[in-house]
């Protein structure tokens, strides 16, 4: 007697429902007669008989969800042996003439082959480790050495390292074997440590690679350039000044109002919005505002531009600095994005500093810098009340743009800057 | 059985090999005499060009140069029907194009001169630069072409092959490609009978390359590649219907390749001299000077200036590109990446170290 | 918080972008309505409308080519090769001209691509259907590659190549796709490219694998474990440009390494971390280093396919060997 098990239909099914049986117990079948119609997920499919012989016995109805690999048909195969049953039976064809209505093809997410479908909810840590300089000082010593050391029963540890790079060399292995040398510890590096601080200070930083010449690159280099070149053609003349923001209406996102000011300075002296070329002695006006905002990140100072900041409302603006800001961080600012600015915007105050001579960076022709929120005592009507004030810095091109110039455009952004909305 | 599809190619001249016009209109452009010696000075300055440059790589001052000499009216005239904010994207020969797109001369020299930064034009920004594997730069100008119909600009994007290059799979995918997508494109091919050493009868069976846009589903026009007026002509034409969103047009350029395939090449291997004779015979400078001579706009005097001021034009670049000397070899590395890699950076050092070393 | 398969968690980071960029396009064959044959891009084209995601004819060299033009214009186009075993006429255009504009062009130009395919066997498939070509990608400059080996880091690793300024490649594993399922949170952070995840910490050897394989190698780590060695594993995910500082610092505390792959061995990309972890940091090491990987033949029709890669056991002995050196 042969069992007949319910074939792999194809695609890693699990299971198929039997919709009808074309033989019953007792009959005599051929090889590839159609024994029954299935329905698996994905269509209705006719399973033809593996051997020749008599059904002995079904081991399902119709209407019957039968999982693959489990008895279907109990066979007397006639004279002798029968084939091998094949685990993964061919199907011959896909059954249209059915009763039912076709059902809807479940969508297996493939076009070709088996793939493993599961729903296990995985959970896994993955521990980003990039960027330490410094970890725990491991021995070191070439593979021949350590087998040494272990022909030797000695223990790595225990030998002073005499070779290049601080390794132990064979030598250092015999030494500590026969033991005429004073054993040391390996890890004391003593003639290379730094003195007990005389004050309670924190230690030196370990992600720095002192004393190595480092070449500068990618912002740093930039940052050279043109600061190098700022030295060599601007004339710069800074004006310091505060507004008085004590009169805000609370909520309010301080980096777009200082934006709106410039852009409201820019309205009244669009002479600081500009591009001067020193050698051909013409200066081009720009109605459109596009500010750089400096940036300050682990690799150095970056410039993207906030485009036109004119025609930005407040949620515009602010989508607009996020985007800036998440650039930055995931560093991908491109050489596009830091093109063409029309006047830089320098918000250092976050960390210390109050006024500041910031640098103009060529082809502007100015650079606002905004020093920390402070809370001032100012006088007030003989008395005197604290303030919340913003310092500001404006550094200017003095061989195109004229002290009162520059003092009426810093005059219409404290203005802006000090109204309630 | 019934015929369900057939073609036809249409032709283009205005202009014979002896500069008699063949057709009583001509275009609006070439009835401004202006803008036909604006075109006639730019087909000659390339001739100088080119005879410079050859011989500068014959006296060892230039690498491998791949010559233009019989091309200038069909790259001149694909240069001046397109726009600044086209976009073109060239195979190698076609500095005519490229010298009135803004591509400074010596930033060719620059190029064949084995120095990279003959490809960051000072000029036109978004031209792609020379394109040695063949007909590679046609899925680029489809790519080009279909961003601007996404973002609904009313730019073309424009590429040149050769004849040869007209069997490679890239020519067929990307006119296939234009045509499903009905991108603003304008291929042109220069058929100038040669692919290096092999002629054009063996390279297709084909009666023209134009008949090729058939398969791409879009119509292919030939034009006389010797005849500046019928080059500008028809590109215009073209340019105008990928413009107004019509879709991509193959044009045609029947024209002659005088010079060997490159200056390491050798033609007399492989053609005989009564063909290249009677080609030197049909050049496109020829018939346009006697043109304008006919017409009064044109003398021996006035062609004298012109070639002392090209002469001067073309030593003038020669003498930036001599002077460009040897990029810094840092500058292999700078431009890799935005964000250069950690392996680079120290390649990087070490390269320039071992660079100083050596001097 | 959406609990995403690797393929739903490539189709939440597409989305992401296309929704957040409007540079960015999808292109590819079978993406649109069909929402692609192993349904990366399912819902997409519905949702962002056929001029953001695009089907292209039956071309694998228009469609690199066509997105280095399109890249060069302004646009970042996410262009999908159907499966990796048909992505060789694509690496014309790549190695010719994806990977060397930027320089070429001494900047001017550059090409913010992204091509992705699946890749990898283990799925009962066709001929062809089953590649792992990771080191042919490796090996070329001016492309980063990239094999993501679950969904959160599918997701983050997306982002972060279609963010990038410059070409990547990013094979996904066609095994992995539907293995099983994950939180992933839609919140658009990228992971950072170049760099290594550790996903299991231990002092005893270094295991360094991706894609797929990083499965078994999961499987052998924790068996390991039953018996008191502990294996630190490391997922490349950037397979090049290979973080070697995290690699290197693995080695130098544990002192042996496997490195397991289901590509061929010869010049496979575990021959570039073995030579330069033999360079950089022999005299931390306690035995040879060992590679684990699929054999020099090509990926045989699938009857054979598990013979083939590398199983939990065959990986095991790959770690015995270096502990027991």
């Amino acid at each position: 007697m042969k069992t007949f098990n319910l074939p792999d239909l194809g695609e890693g099914l699990q299971e198929a429902e039997i919709v009808n049986w074309h033989v019953k117990e007792g009959d005599v079948v051929k090889v590839d007669q159609p024994l029954l119609s299935v329905e698996t997920a994905k269509a209705v499919v006719d399973v033809p008989s593996p051997w020749a012989g008599k059904i002995l016995k079904l081991h399902g109805k119709a209407g019957d969800i039968m999982p693959t690999h489990t008895a279907l048909v109990d066979f007397d195969i006639e004279g002798g042996n029968a084939p091998a049953m094949k685990s993964a039976a061919k199907v011959t064809s896909v059954a249209p003439v059915q009763s039912k209505s076709q059902p809807i093809a479940e969508d297996s997410g493939t076009v070709v082959g088996n793939m493993p479908t599961g729903n296990e909810l995985v959970t896994e840590t993955a521990i980003i480790r990039k960027k330490q300089k410094q970890g725990p000082v491991h021995v070191k010593a070439l593979p021949s050495v350590r087998i040494l050391a272990k022909q030797l029963g000695v223990d790595l540890a225990t030998c002073q390292a005499t070779g290049k790079n601080d390794t132990i060399t064979a030598d250092d292995v015999r030494a500590a074997a026969s033991g005429t040398r004073d054993v040391q510890g390996r890890t004391s590096a003593a003639a290379g440590r730094m003195p007990a601080a005389a004050w309670d200070l924190p230690p030196a930083r370990t992600d720095i690679n002192y004393g190595v010449a480092e070449p500068l690159r990618g912002p740093r280099r930039a940052m050279h350039a043109s600061m190098t070149r700022a030295r060599n053609e601007v004339m710069e003349c800074t004006l310091f000044d505060d507004a008085d923001i004590h009169n805000w209406a609370p909520g309010q996102d301080i980096t777009v109002r200082i934006i709106r000011a410039i852009v409201a300075g820019c309205r009244a002296e669009p002479e600081l919005n500009t591009w001067y070329d020193g050698d051909k002695l013409e200066r081009t006006l720009h109605e459109r505002v596009d500010v750089a905002m400096a940036v300050d990140t682990p690799d150095g100072l970056i410039v993207p531009v906030l485009r036109d900041a004119g025609r930005k409302n407040a949620q515009q603006l602010r989508v607009d600095l996020n985007r800036i800001k998440e650039t930055t961080r995931n560093r991908t600012v491109t050489p596009a994005d830091m093109k063409d600015a029309t006047i830089t915007l320098s918000n250092f105050g976050m960390m210390a500093g109050r006024y500041a001579t910031p640098v103009v960076v060529p082809p502007q022709v100015a650079i606002l810098g905004t020093g920390g929120l402070r809370h001032d005592v100012v006088p007030v009507l003989g008395g005197v009340e604290v303030h919340k004030r913003v310092p500001l810095s404006i550094t200017f091109d003095h061989r195109c743009i004229t002290g009162g110039t520059a003092c009426r455009w810093l005059a219409a952004v404290i203005s802006d800057l000090q109204k309630a909305h | 059985m019934k015929t369900v599809a057939s073609f036809e190619i249409k032709y283009q001249q205005y202009l014979d090999p002896e500069g008699k016009l063949t057709q009583k209109k001509l275009p609006k452009f070439a009835e401004n005499h202006d803008e036909l010696l604006k075109m006639y000075r730019m087909m000659s300055f390339v001739r100088v060009f080119d005879t410079k440059s050859i011989a500068l790589q014959r006296t060892g001052q230039l690498g491998t140069y791949a010559s233009c000499l019989g091309h200038e009216a069909t790259h001149v005239g694909i240069g001046a029907a397109m726009k600044a904010e086209d976009a073109f994207f060239p195979m190698y020969r076609e500095y005519g194009t490229q010298f009135w797109r803004g591509v400074k001369p010596h930033e060719v020299l620059l190029f064949w001169g084995g120095d990279e930064r003959g490809n960051n034009f000072s000029g036109p920004a978004h031209d792609f630069a020379w394109a040695v594997p063949i007909a590679t730069q046609f899925h680029h100008a489809a790519g080009a072409a279909l961003a601007f119909k996404l973002r609904g600009e009313k730019r073309v994007a424009v590429s040149v092959i050769g004849d040869g290059g007209t069997s490679q799979g890239d020519f067929y995918e990307s006119l296939n490609a234009a045509g499903a997508y009905q991108l603003p494109a304008v291929f042109v091919i220069s058929n100038n009978k040669w692919a290096i050493s092999v002629p054009l009868s063996a390279q297709t069976a084909c009666e023209t390359l134009a008949q090729k846009a058939i398969a791409g589903g879009f119509e292919g026009i030939q034009v006389d590649g010797n005849d500046i007026v019928a080059v500008r002509d028809i590109m215009e034409y073209a340019l105008h219907k990928a413009r107004s969103g019509k879709g991509p047009t193959l044009v045609e350029a029947l024209t002659y390749r005088i010079s060997d395939h490159t200056t390491a090449d050798d033609a007399t291997r492989y053609r005989g001299k009564d063909e290249v004779e009677d080609a030197k015979k049909k050049e496109p400078l020829i018939r346009i000077r006697k043109y304008l001579m006919d017409i009064g706009v044109w003398d021996q005097k006035k062609e004298d200036k012109l070639l002392a001021e090209c002469t001067a034009q073309m030593d003038a670049e020669v003498k930036l590109y001599k002077d460009a000397g040897k990029p810094p070899i840092e500058s292999m590395f700078d431009h890799m990446f935005a964000n250069l890699p950690e392996s680079l950076v120290a390649q990087r050092a070490a390269a320039a170290a071992e660079g100083q070393q050596h001097g | 918080m959406a609990k995403v398969a690797m393929v739903e968690a490539i189709t939440q980071g597409l989305a992401y972008e296309l929704e957040h960029d409007p540079a960015v396009v999808v292109l590819g064959e079978d993406v649109g309505v069909n929402g692609g044959v192993f349904r990366a891009t399912s819902g997409l084209q519905q949702r962002f409308g056929k001029q953001r995601v695009m089907d292209t004819p039956l071309a694998e060299a228009l469609i690199a080519g066509m997105s280095i033009g399109m890249a060069a214009m302004g646009m970042k186009p996410v262009a999908e090769i159907q499966f990796s075993g048909f992505i060789y006429p694509a690496v014309d255009q790549m190695i010719n001209h994806a990977g060397r504009l930027r320089t070429r062009t001494r900047g001017r130009l550059h090409v913010p691509m992204v091509l992705r395919a699946p890749s990898g066997g283990g799925i009962h498939a066709p001929e062809h259907h089953s590649e792992s070509n990771e080191a042919l990608f490796a090996h070329m400059p001016g492309i980063r590659t990239v094999m993501p080996s679950s969904p959160a880091r599918a997701y983050g690793l997306l982002l972060a190549a279609i963010r990038d300024p410059d070409p990547v490649v990013f094979l996904e594993p066609t095994r992995l796709y539907r293995m099983n399922k994950q939180d992933v949170e839609d919140n658009g952070e990228a992971l950072p490219l170049d760099t290594c995840f550790v996903l299991r910490e231990g002092e005893d050897v270094t295991l360094v694998s991706w894609g797929a394989m990083i499965h078994e190698t999961l499987q052998a780590a924790a068996k390991f474990a039953e018996q008191s060695v502990a294996c630190e594993v490391i997922d490349l995910a950037t397979i090049s440009p290979i973080d070697f500082e995290t690699i290197l610092e693995s080695v130098e505390k544990t002192g042996r390494l496997v490195i397991i792959h289901e590509a061929p061995r010869n010049c496979g990309v575990g021959a570039e971390v073995a030579a330069t972890v033999a360079e950089k940091a022999i005299y931390a090491l306690k035995a040879p280093i060992e590679r684990v990987t699929g054999y020099d033949i090509p990926m045989p029709l699938f009857k054979l396919e598990h013979d083939y890669m590398p199983s939990v056991e065959r990986v095991m002995q790959g770690i015995r060997k270096v502990l027991e050196a």
